[in-house]
């Protein structure tokens, strides 16, 4: 038990760890950009300017732009013209480093390179701005920038149609390259940078993206910081669980040795001795369980959850790691183990020789205000036994009302996040979003041609894009909805009922309005990201959305604003399997919400995990404790076998106590569960908006399961009681 | 008076391993309802492989045991549950009640296995423990706890008493009483009461005397005008 308590603190701990070392170690190898300024033109007067800023320690221009390779499918492939390799450096795998005055070279992202099968030396050519240009593949290779990199419209990249490259600046067919960010590398806070930006060069750039803010960051820690939940949250409900455990199971063994302890002493062994025999024992054995857990759990379980993550994010290297928290736990685990093992064998010990070899003498009970209740003498004796048994064993009781509490927790909150990830799913894809298809707009496409598919495919136009929120307290970054009147999207309230928004409404998503701390009638200022043009707006409505959090307005509303409505993608009801040329990619229902099912595959994972856990919590706890109740009332148990108590009736006696903790246990360990959920999800990301909820089937199921665990434990003993020789048991004192 | 037990050629072996005991050899006797009998032996002379097996606790190897006309022998696991809720009051030495329940409950326990309308006080009553009824055993002197079990054993009204030595935890003078008590119920109330014990003295007080040794019946005997309990020199 303690080798499975550490095995799994420390695995899923080596995890979320393992995580953040392997992400830090590959940005610091690259130096990945502390920010990035965008700008239409970036001068060499305004580079001098910027470092002539006293933070600044470096910074490299680039020019980023969105080009089509030469494949079928239109692949998306971002260019970085480059002038130096040195900040968010490409982090080369194959092939030659990167040479920033290679005019025919081209370093392609690896993963895009090997769906298309390319190797170095394969040419590969790009079209942008109506330009194409053919380069030879020299390198292959990761970038720090690409750590998770999807198109706007699916959650899972898919490499097969989207990609990076970086050439060199003298790749570029102009030798004015029109450069549009700028790198930098700075010292002190990313505020206080934006401030220093602001306040010298207003004006002479668009906007500054600070790197915990850049996508591929921000999305992968936000990633981390849901593992950083699992590894915070579920270990120490391990722990608590395999201590549970383990001390019942410590407890049980020594009174089971309560006999011999007591022969021990009679024949002449000191106290001292006695006690250093029995904690010893139990020391070894969990000293050894709590290092073999150490090591094999970083070793294993990370390995279990990085595959699935591997197909979402970019990292050259997913490492476990190991932290001291480890150690500790596992130190603390021992010592407590060893402490109860004390605590029990001492009290025996104390004893005198002659009480111990006899079983434990039983508690005098009294009379408790229960008993003088009117309707008491009514009660069967099943119930009055199991009362006042329940009474007189204090620690038992309450030992096993926890467990049972554990295992309902546990389950609650696995079915939960089960239930949350579906109703997710069915709330997003199918109650707000129900289209079939959605078409992807390129940013060159033009108005008519938009217009014209849009009519084609009897399509609505939306626009969709990343905003910045800003509010007395807090600042956010979020996602914009512009709907023109459709029936395709609609969003709800978290009901899911429909909700209607006004053409001169604006909404904003229940978690960002928490997050702001905002409601109906404030107003808040707010940007589109990549334009530093911020109005302010008056919150109208409230509606909720479980994965996208922000803004919904009309198109009228956003031009009110005096802000452009360019439609990002188009909407149908209709299958739409045709390519068009301003269409970037059609996405159809089916392939988000398969890539859904992908990307939370992980989380089911979990969910499996928990439900085991809970149940090997529940049938240990109950069967330890069941056992320790048995020891005790063995003698009672046969009496009431020799008076001519059937087996049936006394398992009925020792099922109605089961049941009395199972359900108490259930009671109680329902709202701890809802209490886990609540933080899950709450944790699990400023984008997710998912309320703790479990459905009706999943609740019942948990009710079967602690019940049904509670029943076989029960019918563990009633073979015991079958077998119990009657003779033997009543003997036993003479 | 009619014959309520009978023992057939009663074999009783035990097997560990490859040795074989035999605990009862052979043994033949009848016990008529409404008799006082003490059964009397050295320790190891298979005393207690007598009571169990007629208390239904544990089977013959061969040979018949018939109580009530009915064949104990054949009985399965079920059967002898009945049989002992039903036949058998039991008393043991260290008194067996229930810690948890008090000494009415205790007794009125029995309800829950037979179908007998017992009134619990009306039943401590009558083995002298007026005024105990809500105390819990361990508020109880050994003879009052002794009581209890009497109690307990008789509210059922069954076919036969099976005493364990019931004296044995107890001092001469609580003794006397409990065994008193027992003869009392034998007499007036006309149930058969088997005593188990190494107490010789006893043996003038019964109505029939079962002497066994080595697991044979060493001799049995008829006590025409038995003593009471209380006359007896202890």
């Amino acid at each position: 038990m303690a080798f499975l308590g550490v095995f799994v603190f420390a695995g899923v701990g080596g995890e979320s760890v393992g995580l953040e070392v392997s992400v830090n170690d590959y940005y610091d190898a690259t130096n990945l950009a502390d920010g990035w300024i965008y700008s239409a033109n970036l001068d060499d007067d305004f580079v001098d300017d910027v470092n002539n800023l006293s933070p600044t320690k470096d910074s490299e221009r680039q020019l980023v732009i969105d080009s089509v390779a030469d494949f079928s499918n239109d692949p998306e492939i971002t260019l970085h013209f480059i002038e130096n390799n040195t900040i968010s450096k490409f982090y080369l795998l194959e092939g030659e480093d990167v040479n920033v005055s290679d005019e025919d070279g081209v370093w392609l992202d690896k993963e895009f390179a090997d769906a298309k099968h390319l190797k170095v030396g394969d040419n590969i050519s790009f079209t942008f701005n109506g330009v194409t240009i053919e380069k030879e593949i020299k390198g292959l290779g990761y970038s720090p920038e690409y750590v998770y990199h999807a198109s706007d419209s699916s959650i899972i990249p898919d490499f097969n149609k989207i990609g990076f490259a970086y050439l060199s600046y003298k790749a570029f067919p102009l030798s004015d390259v029109p450069y549009n960010v700028l790198l930098v590398d700075f010292d002190g806070s990313p505020t206080e940078y934006n401030d220093l930006l602001s306040d010298k060069l207003d004006g002479d750039y668009n906007s500054f993206v600070e790197q915990s803010e850049h996508p591929s960051v921000s999305q992968f820690s936000e990633e981390m910081d849901q593992h950083k939940m699992m590894g915070d949250i579920f270990p120490v409900v391990f722990i608590l669980i395999a201590l549970l455990i383990l001390l019942t199971t410590m407890t049980r063994i020594i009174a089971h040795q309560r006999t011999q302890i007591g022969i021990l002493k009679s024949v002449g062994y000191t106290n001292r001795g006695i006690i250093f025999h029995y904690v010893s024992y139990g020391f070894w054995l969990v000293l050894a369980g709590a290092i073999l857990g150490l090591i094999i759990g970083p070793l294993t379980l990370p390995n279990l959850f990085y595959p699935s993550m591997s197909a979402t994010y970019i990292l050259p290297e997913w490492k476990p790691a190991w932290s001291m928290n480890f150690v500790y736990v596992a130190v603390l685990m021992v010592l407590s183990s060893l402490a109860v093992s004390f605590l029990a064998v001492r009290s025996i010990s104390k004893e005198n020789p002659a009480d111990t070899i006899r079983p434990k003498a039983p508690k005098i009970s009294s009379s408790g205000f229960v008993e003088k209740l009117g309707f008491w003498n009514k009660l069967g004796f099943n119930i009055r036994w199991n009362y006042r048994d329940a009474k007189r064993n204090k620690f038992r009781a309450l030992m096993t009302i926890i467990g049972v509490i554990g295992c309902t927790a546990l389950l609650v909150s696995a079915f939960g996040m089960y239930d949350g990830m579906h109703d997710l799913k069915e709330w997003e894809y199918s109650q707000i979003n129900h289209y079939d298809s959605k078409l992807i707009i390129d940013d060159e496409a033009s108005i008519s041609s938009v217009d014209d598919i849009a009519d084609e495919v009897n399509g609505d136009k939306l626009m969709e894009g990343a905003i910045e929120i800003e509010s007395d307290t807090a600042k956010k970054s979020g996602s914009l909805l512009v709907l023109n009147d459709t029936s395709l999207v609609t969003p709800t309230d978290y009901d899911w009922n429909e909700i209607e928004i006004g053409d001169d409404e604006v909404s904003i998503s229940q978690k960002m309005a928490d997050l702001l701390d905002v409601g109906v009638g404030d107003t808040v200022k707010w940007h589109i990201m990549g334009s530093d043009k911020w109005v302010s707006t008056k919150i109208d409505k409230i509606h909720a959305d479980p994965i996208s959090q922000g803004f919904v307005m009309s198109a009228d509303k956003l031009e009110d604003l005096d802000l452009n409505y360019t439609p990002t993608s188009i909407v149908t009801s209709e299958h739409v399997d045709k390519n068009y040329s301003d269409i970037k990619a059609v996405n159809s229902m089916d392939d988000m919400t398969s890539s859904w099912d992908e990307m939370t595959e992980s989380m089911m994972l979990l969910v499996y995990i928990l439900i085991f856990f809970a149940c090997l919590l529940a049938i240990v706890v109950l069967y330890n404790l069941g056992l320790l109740s048995f020891t005790e009332i063995e003698r009672e148990i046969a009496t009431l076998k020799v008076l001519g108590f059937k087996t049936s009736a006394l398992r009925r006696l020792l099922l109605t106590q089961n049941l009395w903790f199972t359900a108490i246990g259930f009671i109680l360990g329902l709202p701890v569960g809802y209490y886990i959920l609540d933080i899950m999800w709450q944790s699990s990301g400023d984008s997710f908006y998912i309320l703790p909820s479990i459905s009706i089937s999943n609740f019942i199921l948990t009710a079967v399961i602690t019940f049904a665990l509670s029943i076989l434990v029960n019918l563990m003993f009633s073979r015991k009681i079958k077998k119990l020789d009657m003779v033997e048991s009543l003997k036993g004192v003479e | 008076m009619s014959t309520l037990i009978e023992f057939k050629d009663v074999v009783k072996e035990y097997k560990s391993g490859d040795h074989v005991l035999r605990a009862m050899d052979n043994v033949n006797f009848t016990i008529d309802e409404g008799e006082f009998v003490v059964i009397l032996g050295p320790s190891g002379a298979g005393k207690s492989t007598l009571l169990n097996l007629l208390g239904g606790l544990d089977s013959t190897t061969s040979g018949q045991i018939i109580v009530n006309g009915e064949h104990v022998e054949n009985f399965n696991d079920n059967e002898l549950t009945k049989y002992r809720a039903k036949n058998v009051g039991f008393i043991f030495q260290f008194y067996n009640l229930i810690p948890n329940l008090t000494a009415i409950e205790n007794v009125e326990l029995m309800k829950d296995i037979v179908d007998v309308n017992i009134d619990g006080n009306a039943v401590l009553d009558s083995v002298g423990l007026t005024g105990h009824a809500n105390q819990f055993p361990a508020q109880l002197s050994g003879g009052e706890q002794q009581r209890v079990s009497i109690a307990r054993a008789v509210a059922k009204q069954p076919a036969m008493l099976l005493c364990d030595e019931p004296t044995g935890a107890l001092d001469s003078k609580t003794g006397v009483l409990i065994l008193n008590l027992l003869q009392e119920m034998s007499n007036n109330k006309n149930t058969t009461v088997i005593i188990v014990t190494h107490n010789a003295i006893l043996a003038e007080a019964a109505d029939k005397v079962i002497r066994i040794k080595n697991g044979q019946i060493e001799d049995i005997t008829i006590n025409e005008h038995p003593k009471k309990v209380d006359e007896l020199e202890w």
